[in-house]
């Protein structure tokens, strides 16, 4: 029950892949709790995952419902993660994104429209769920940190997709 | 520690950024931030480099003598003082995208950005092109601005739909939405 430093790149734990957990025990519910405290000390925030806190574990928050668009959008809330896969998915879309482990950059990076999710949810009880629009965005974000994925890792261009951070918020 | 910004323009061709960061290197500078572009055949970079101890612009501008000579470049050294060198990045304000195009005429640049300075916004990126068969050239302009939130952005819209029909340019102002993961 804190709110945690993120870790920022180059730490070699961004790269690393989490490990599967075997269930929701309390070790895995202290550690969403942590995540959800640390997303939502960090202004404008919709998502996080366990090893931006340093915690090699498949776990992922989401919640696009107060942001601007994504909250227009259709959407779950909160959304707890444990052990995600992408069962399916669909369609593109090309979002600007912006990291707490990569704080210098936003890129435009593709992703897709649609995605088909299957996941344990906080209680540990098995869930799928669709996510479209931004909130597909946020979950494969998310998801990708689980792989040691940054979203520089999927920048097409440079010249187009790539921009240097001009404010802080 | 010295810090310069270093700026090199010359025809485009093979080789150029090795060069520089050649010299660089060979002087003990280190790259702290760095951009380049080619803008009509023309390469065009602009680096901040640091040096532990090299403070003045005549220890650096001598070396590159050569590839002002031999590759026809231009460059020019600058120093920076202390505290100029600014890495927190404090612009109040949402960013913004403003695409403007439409056929090209003078003055488009100059219309939209004076009002954007009369309103204190301040424009982070710009980026200008003529596209377009020849005979009917087109122009466009993106360009990437912090408006703060002092702006009236209804009044702002006003002012770009007098521009659109005055010039007759399409003009479009949205915020950028970026997703914080």
């Amino acid at each position: 029950m804190a709110i945690l430093p993120i870790l920022k790149f180059p730490d070699p734990l961004l790269k690393e892949r989490s490990a599967p957990v075997t269930g929701v025990d309390d070790g895995v519910s202290s550690v969403i709790v942590d995540l959800l405290d640390t997303m939502r000390a960090s202004p404008g925030g919709v998502g996080i995952a366990a090893p931006q806190l340093g915690i090699l574990k498949r776990i992922v928050v989401v919640d696009v419902s107060a942001h601007r668009r994504g909250g227009q959008e259709q959407n779950h809330g909160l959304l707890v993660l444990v052990n995600p896969e992408i069962l399916a998915r669909g369609g593109k879309q090309l979002v600007r994104e912006g990291c707490m482990s990569v704080p210098d950059y936003t890129a435009n990076v593709q992703r897709a429209q649609w995605v088909l999710v299957d996941a344990l949810d906080r209680d540990g009880k098995q869930t799928i769920l669709e996510a479209i629009g931004f909130e597909a965005v946020a979950i494969q974000h998310e998801m990708d940190h689980l792989d040691g994925i940054l979203f520089l890792d999927r920048v097409v261009s440079v010249k187009t997709d790539l921009f240097r951070r001009k404010k802080y918020r | 520690m010295g810090h310069f910004t270093i700026g090199v323009v010359g025809k485009d061709r093979p080789g150029i950024v090795a060069e520089v960061s050649r010299i660089l290197f060979e002087l003990g500078c280190n790259i702290e931030d760095s951009t380049c572009t080619i803008l009509s055949g023309q390469f065009a970079m602009i680096l901040v480099i640091g040096h532990p101890k090299l403070q003045a612009v005549t220890e650096v501008d001598p070396a590159f003598d050569d590839v002002r000579s031999h590759m026809g470049l231009m460059v020019t050294v600058h120093a920076l003082k202390e505290g100029e060198v600014v890495r927190e990045k404090t612009f109040s304000g949402h960013p913004h995208i403003i695409s403007v195009y439409g056929a090209d005429r003078p003055g488009i640049v100059y219309n939209v950005t004076r009002e954007l300075a009369m309103r204190k916004v301040n424009i982070t990126d710009l980026n200008t092109q003529v596209v377009g068969a020849k005979d009917r050239p087109v122009y466009v302009m993106v360009l990437e601005a912090d408006i703060p939130e002092s702006v009236d952005m209804k009044e702002l819209e006003k002012v770009f739909d007098r521009i659109k029909k005055d010039l007759g340019v399409s003009i479009s102002l949205r915020p950028i939405e970026t997703l914080e993961l």
